[in-house]
């Protein structure tokens, strides 16, 4: 428990020091919310008395004081270029790709779980082979490949799932079905990929443990073998990659809601990117790091619950 | 032939070899080849099929396909090789620094690294794009330091390896000081312990670059680019599915046989 504590305070730390760094990273850059919103090219004046209205004349200390009040209480801030606040603007979208990222997990979690164990059991059939270089393939290429693919194949070649969505960000979980499936299966299939091939892995490894062996030796049925002594061995380092893979669902999806213009909290950052609006990049950088920094936790702490080895194991 | 799998090109050397060379040589000599203008817009001609004039057809502005897919791979090429070469030259040494040194030092760098490698790539390398401009100089740099932090932890652990070596324990017997040692035994060596990592790495940098090109925000146009070109095609998909399966093609065959290089090593 000592050491989960250090490890905490560490993230804390962490989180605390990327968010100052941020902060200031983004203040540095060139342009801040009144020259978003008026552009490179509004008057001096105008964008003068903006600065003045936001208080964005003040030294930079200050405002990084109020900032992080103000982020202690929750509230997120304000942004200027769109005159609306910061987590009215991201609690919809992140809701879109949570529904998407969700849609995607239960999708392949499950499934990579099932074929990783088949193929580690069964590593000689030439179908683990073709599906393993497959998983190969589809870990490498990038995701706005993957998904040009899924849309040539689903929405175009055979229309079954629509394409590019057209939607608002508030839309009803109902409405946001349809336009839900591509993206999501994106994300699937190279979710899947990970750890389909890190339970593959990791039942190769266990099957060849003496506990394995001796349980069939005392004639153990083969299915049993598999539910009591292998898949909770090989479990352990597939948690890890599923809470890693699970942070990156909600925080890496940018290309591939760009690709389907399916409006979540990756297809915001790109706009805010290109708006240049600093208010509203800031909180969805520091909600990337600290989904980050909890899944990183949250990987540790799963693989210690599933592992008896590790719970009193020190490092 | 009972091994030869469906997927087998992934194992077959010979070819993975003929696919890189081809890559190598289009991608050195594509402005020497007599092509048809990646540049020359025929509005006479817009989303052509395949023809004698132009092998693999137009696109929407009636440029030519094929000449601009020979040319699409050199700025990702050239952006990932000068990226390669920073985050090489400069986390080889931190890492290296960092395991010989050991103690405090060993300590402070590894905390750093942790920290570099917790940053958000992607939305990083947009803000710079956006802010800075897509110019190919400043992206190679900024995705070089970027990916500085995952070579720099490899190096690390490389070099730990290396010293219990027993060239380097005798460097080190006869007196060696540290900095001699990390000049005459670990970088002239380390490097071969990190072929693979490096080789992912430059496919890494490669794939974010035409990522960021898909996006808007790496190439700009009209430079032929693959990301770009599929980013370009995508509502015409419709009409001619070769503009985007073209590139993927090629994207997709050089990055797949530097992987399958990588997994004979």
């Amino acid at each position: 428990m000592i050491n989960l504590a250090r490890r905490v305070t560490f993230s804390l730390a962490t989180f605390i020091a990327l968010a100052v760094v941020s902060f200031l990273g983004i203040d540095a850059l060139p342009g801040d919310g009144c020259t978003a919103l008026l552009g490179r090219f509004g008057s001096d004046t105008k964008i003068e008395s903006c600065r003045q209205e936001n208080q964005l004349n003040d030294p930079v200390v200050v405002r990084l004081k109020n900032w992080s009040t103000d982020l202690i209480s929750g509230d997120l801030g304000y942004s200027i270029k769109r005159d609306e606040q910061v987590s009215e603007i991201i609690i919809p979208r992140l809701r879109n790709t949570a529904v998407m990222a969700a849609v995607a997990a239960v999708i392949a979690f499950p499934s990579a779980i099932v074929v990783g164990l088949l193929l580690g059991r069964f590593p000689q059939k030439r179908s683990s082979k073709v599906v393993n270089q497959l998983s190969v393939i589809a870990m490498t290429l990038p995701e706005f490949v993957i998904a040009t693919v899924l849309w040539l194949v689903l929405s175009i070649w055979l229309p079954i799932f629509p394409g590019v969505s057209v939607m608002p960000s508030n839309a009803s979980v109902l409405q946001l079905l349809p336009n839900v499936w591509l993206p999501a299966f994106t994300l699937a299939v190279v979710i899947f990929a990970h750890s389909m091939r890190t339970m593959r892995a990791s039942v190769t490894n266990v099957q060849t443990m003496p506990f394995v062996e001796s349980a069939q030796l005392r004639g153990t049925k083969e299915r049993t073998t598999i539910s009591r002594h292998i898949v909770p061995a090989a479990l352990p380092p597939v948690m890890n990659v599923v809470a890693l893979d699970g942070a990156w669902l909600l925080t890496g999806t940018f290309v591939t809601e760009a690709v389907f213009n399916f409006q979540g909290l990756g297809r915001l950052a790109i706009d805010a990117i290109s708006d240049r609006d600093t208010a509203l990049i800031l909180p969805i950088i520091l909600f990337g790091l600290a989904v980050y920094l909890i899944s990183s936790l949250l990987a540790d702490s799963l693989a210690r619950i599933f592992d008896p080895r590790l719970r009193s194991a020190k490092g | 032939m009972k091994t030869f799998s469906r997927l087998g090109f992934m194992r077959n050397r010979a070819l993975i070899v003929a696919t890189l060379g081809l890559h190598a040589f289009v991608a050195l000599l594509a402005p020497y080849l007599k092509l048809l203008s990646t540049d020359a817009q025929d509005s006479a001609a817009l989303l052509q099929k395949p023809s004698f004039d132009h092998w693999l057809g137009t696109d929407a502005l009636g440029r030519d396909v094929f000449s601009r897919l020979l040319h699409g791979g050199r700025p990702s090429l050239v952006i990932a090789f000068a990226a390669t070469a920073i985050s090489c030259v400069i986390g080889i040494v931190i890492g290296a620094v960092a395991a010989l040194a050991g103690g405090w030092l060993d300590d402070a760098l590894s905390r750093v690294i942790d920290f570099l490698l917790a940053l958000p790539t992607l939305i990083l390398l947009l803000l710079i794009s956006s802010f800075f401009g897509q110019d190919p100089f400043v992206l190679s740099v900024a995705l070089g330091l970027m990916y500085t932090a995952p070579i720099a932890r490899v190096a690390r652990s490389a070099t730990q390896t290396l010293l219990m070596r027993d060239f380097v324990r005798v460097a080190r017997l006869q007196g060696g000081s540290r900095i001699s040692i990390l000049f005459g035994e670990v970088l002239p060596n380390v490097w071969r312990l990190m072929f693979t990592e490096v080789a992912m790495q430059f496919t890494w940098i490669l794939l974010a670059f035409s990522s960021l090109s898909f996006l808007g925000l790496g190439a700009s146009p009209p430079t032929p680019e693959w990301g770009l070109m599929i980013a370009e095609s995508r509502s015409y998909m419709t009409l001619n599915p070769l503009l985007v399966i073209a590139p993927i093609v090629m994207l997709a065959s050089l990055v797949l046989a530097i992987q399958a290089l990588v997994d004979h090593e």
